[in-house]
């Protein structure tokens, strides 16, 4: 299929649930109005993360579905169900699922490994082990909402969730499926935590997940779905780096291409997947100067608020669908809400050097 | 939608580093399954897998799941003649599931000793998934989109996948792709802990057939769209002619008992090459020797191609399954099988079962002429994959 005749994608559906917000798009909306962080915790020896309550994730969740799933595949279900609620698509008619994950489940990974060294070969548990694969969370969630099509888990340092929402469009878009549930998840195990302690990884993290459907317009349009925001590109490259590491090139595919591919010379305003992990936050402030020079735009990131997670790149695509209706750029951590026009650029650069651009306007 | 080429391959597999030995052991009907070295594997049933011999690549700092991915993914891009302007624009899919979870796993047990070994805390850049694609990516100047998978033992061929879509859309000309898995210990204890791995080497499709064997090792191929591919006067291998994905959405572990999900990939496959069943020669099928796998694929297969009429085997009775690695591991087979028109066996394969339609080429690799073939991989959650392959 040629570029020119990639069908255009809208969003239909949003589910987020963090320390922050829970809910779907009205939920959002008003919190992005007034933004506020949501409570730490202490994970790890030092780190705190905003995580979100036991109460609230019980009360999202089928009690069965409480006792039989890891907890990040209940953040993964809950935040997927609001979505396509509010979309109201019919899993039927053909619903891929695309979901981004940074760490995956090593909370029942690590419960498994200990009940060997606890106990031997009779200590392992069988139910345990399929949650140490990371597609553990898209294989309960498929179940949970009755997708049936392609399924894929995305696997990438910092930017899994803007990446997941990229390959779900360009499903959508190719016309290999109507609609897609794409977004990201991730909960802070405390082992991982102390362990990026001691790597200095020195950004806020958090847990949580946002989901969103996808839809082709045509097909949105044509059921008289509401359409929340319309992406205009999505374009995934990489920069030379080290594993884990933070590269020196700024030169940009794709924010290039993706400017392309919305016909757009320049965004309004930028979504930035900067947390506070000051070397990787610098290399994402020069590849944006190096691709945009004069035509930089305001920019933010709601890491600050609900923490690192990969559910935060999908936050950031609905939150700019917001941004694209209102002409509001909500403040980050502290500041004051900015008025903009245009379209958005939701931007997201890994360790490792992952890239992802998407392209957001109001439909 | 532009045609998808496979122009350079590579493999490191329990038969050794290279397609060549790969092959010679499959189309030998060589069992590779022996018993295990790299871990330790007393108090459990089983004690078999198929290592990798020796793996050539990488720095030993590197983890074993990287230098098996490089040894693959340097062969293919060296047998495909890919310049340094090429790679730098090339996608790279990644299809894994371990990491470098082997390595993990050892200071995890030195920890719960009481011990902490230097480097403990770094052991997490390396353990994820992503990390053989930035390695990858990495020492391979490959500078065009790139993404990990992990669809469990499908990721391989999710992998390749998702890179023919990439090209079939226009993003890319180029791109490597493929799957990698080292053995590791928590994959050998959980399929023990789930009494799915046969205490002897497996035997996909038997009647007798206990459960399967772990194994290990990487395959990577280069796709090239059929218009670059000519341009640079590529030598081609096969056309990657069409795939399909889909979802059970029945069970994490068990498949869909009626083989829907499995039926429909394959018919997504057909489809999207334009072909009828009848075009199919043979089928490199998942055949992980599980009963109830084994069962419900052979349900699946002849629900598309009608009892007895295609070959097919299970090139994991040779080298056991080695999860990620295991499409696109398979999918090189395939190609092979294509290329020489010789069916690689099933090994191990002693008695028929009822409930198996179909000829499962017992022990002894057969010539077939053949223009078409497919891959099929199927993974925990109802992740299930066709991969169809033409003779060029």
């Amino acid at each position: 299929m040629s570029q020119s005749q990639r069908r255009a994608v809208v969003i239909t559906g949003v589910g987020v649930v963090n320390a922050a917000v829970v809910g779907a798009s009205a939920a959002l909306e008003a919190w992005l109005q007034h933004p506020r962080t949501g409570a730490r915790a202490p994970a790890g020896r030092a780190r705190p993360v905003l995580r979100l309550s036991k109460e609230m994730l019980g009360a999202l969740i089928d009690p069965d579905e409480g006792r039989r799933l890891a907890r990040v595949c209940q953040l993964t279900i809950a935040a997927a169900r609001l979505a396509v609620a509010e979309a109201g698509v019919d899993p039927a008619r053909g619903l891929g699922l695309v979901v981004g994950s940074e760490l995956g489940d090593f909370t029942s990974t690590i419960a498994f490994a200990d009940g060997y060294l606890a106990r031997g070969p009779a200590g392992l548990s069988p139910l345990l082990f399929p949650s140490t694969v990371m597609n553990t969370m898209a294989a309960t969630t498929a179940i949970a909402v009755a997708s049936r099509e392609l399924s894929l888990t995305i696997n990438v340092p910092t930017i899994a969730g803007e990446l997941a929402i990229a390959r779900g469009v360009a499903a959508v878009a190719s016309g290999r499926v109507d609609a897609v549930l794409a977004g990201g998840v991730d909960e802070l195990d405390p082992l991982v935590a102390e362990m990026l302690d001691a790597l200095g990884d020195e950004g806020v993290r958090g847990e949580g997940a946002t989901f969103l459907v996808l839809e082709a317009e045509s097909t949105a349009r044509a059921r008289r779905a509401t359409v929340l925001g319309r992406l205009a590109g999505a374009a995934w490259r990489s920069l030379p780096a080290r594993p884990w590491g933070v590269g020196r090139r700024v030169a940009s595919g794709a924010i290039d291409e993706v400017l392309r591919r919305a016909a757009r010379p320049a965004p309004g305003w930028i979504y930035a997947s900067a947390s506070g992990d000051t070397p990787r936050d610098a290399w994402e402030a020069r590849v944006l100067s190096a691709a945009l020079g004069s035509r930089r735009a305001p920019a933010v990131s709601l890491a600050g608020l609900v923490g690192q997670h990969a559910g935060l790149g999908a936050l950031h695509v609905a939150a700019a669908a917001w941004t694209a209706r209102s002409g509001v750029l909500p403040a980050g951590s502290g500041g004051e809400p900015t008025r903009v026009s245009g379209c958005g650029l939701v931007h997201g650069l890994g360790r490792g050097g992952g890239q992802a651009a998407l392209v957001v306007e109001a439909a | 939608m532009r045609r998808v080429l496979v122009t350079g391959l590579g493999a490191v597999s329990p038969f050794g580093a290279g397609v060549k030995a790969f092959w010679a052991g499959l189309a030998a009907g060589t069992c590779a399954i022996r018993p295990l070295t790299l871990i330790a594997a007393e108090g459990f049933r089983c004690r078999i897998a198929a290592e990798v011999p020796e793996i050539a690549a990488g720095s030993r700092r590197r983890s074993r799941a990287d230098r098996l991915a490089l040894g693959a993914a340097v062969e293919a891009l060296e047998d495909a003649g890919l310049g340094a302007g090429e790679r730098a624009d090339a996608a790279l899919v990644v299809g894994a599931v371990g990491g470098g979870m082997l390595e993990a796993e050892s200071w995890y047990w030195a920890r719960a000793r009481g011990q902490r070994t230097p480097g403990w805390a770094a052991s997490l850049r390396s353990m994820l998934p992503a990390a053989t694609a930035e390695t990858l990516a990495h020492r391979l100047a490959l500078g065009g989109p790139r993404h990990t998978v992990v669809t469990a033992c499908s990721s391989g061929a999710v992998a390749l996948a998702e890179a023919a879509e990439l090209i079939a859309d226009g993003v890319v000309d180029c791109a490597v792709a493929g799957g990698v898995d080292a053995v590791t210990r928590l994959c050998f204890m959980g399929f023990n802990a789930l009494r799915l791995l046969d205490p002897e080497p497996c035997r996909p499709f038997d009647r007798e057939r206990r459960g399967m064997s772990i194994g290990e090792g990487a395959a990577f191929v280069v796709l090239e769209a059929a218009e670059h591919a000519r341009a640079r006067g590529a030598r081609v291998y096969a056309e990657l002619a069409g795939h399909g994905m889909t979802t059970d959405a029945h069970h994490v572990t068990a498949p869909q008992p009626d083989g829907e999900g499995m039926a429909r990939a394959m018919g997504a496959a057909l489809a999207a090459a334009g072909l009828t069943p009848n075009a199919i020669g043979y089928v490199n099928a998942h055949g992980t020797a599980t009963p109830q796998n084994d069962r419900i694929e052979a349900r699946a297969i002849t629900r598309v191609f009608g009892p007895g009429r295609v070959l097919v085997s299970s090139s994991k009775s040779m080298i056991g399954h080695t999860m990620a690695a295991a499409g696109s591991l398979e999918a090189v087979a395939t190609i092979q099988a294509l290329i020489h028109e010789t069916v690689p066996p099933t090994a191990n394969f002693t008695t028929p079962d009822p409930d198996v339609d179909f000829d499962c080429v017992p022990r002894v690799a057969r010539e077939a002429a053949m223009e078409h073939a497919i891959s099929n991989s199927f993974g925990f959650g109802g992740q299930n994959v066709t991969l169809l392959f033409r003779r060029v």
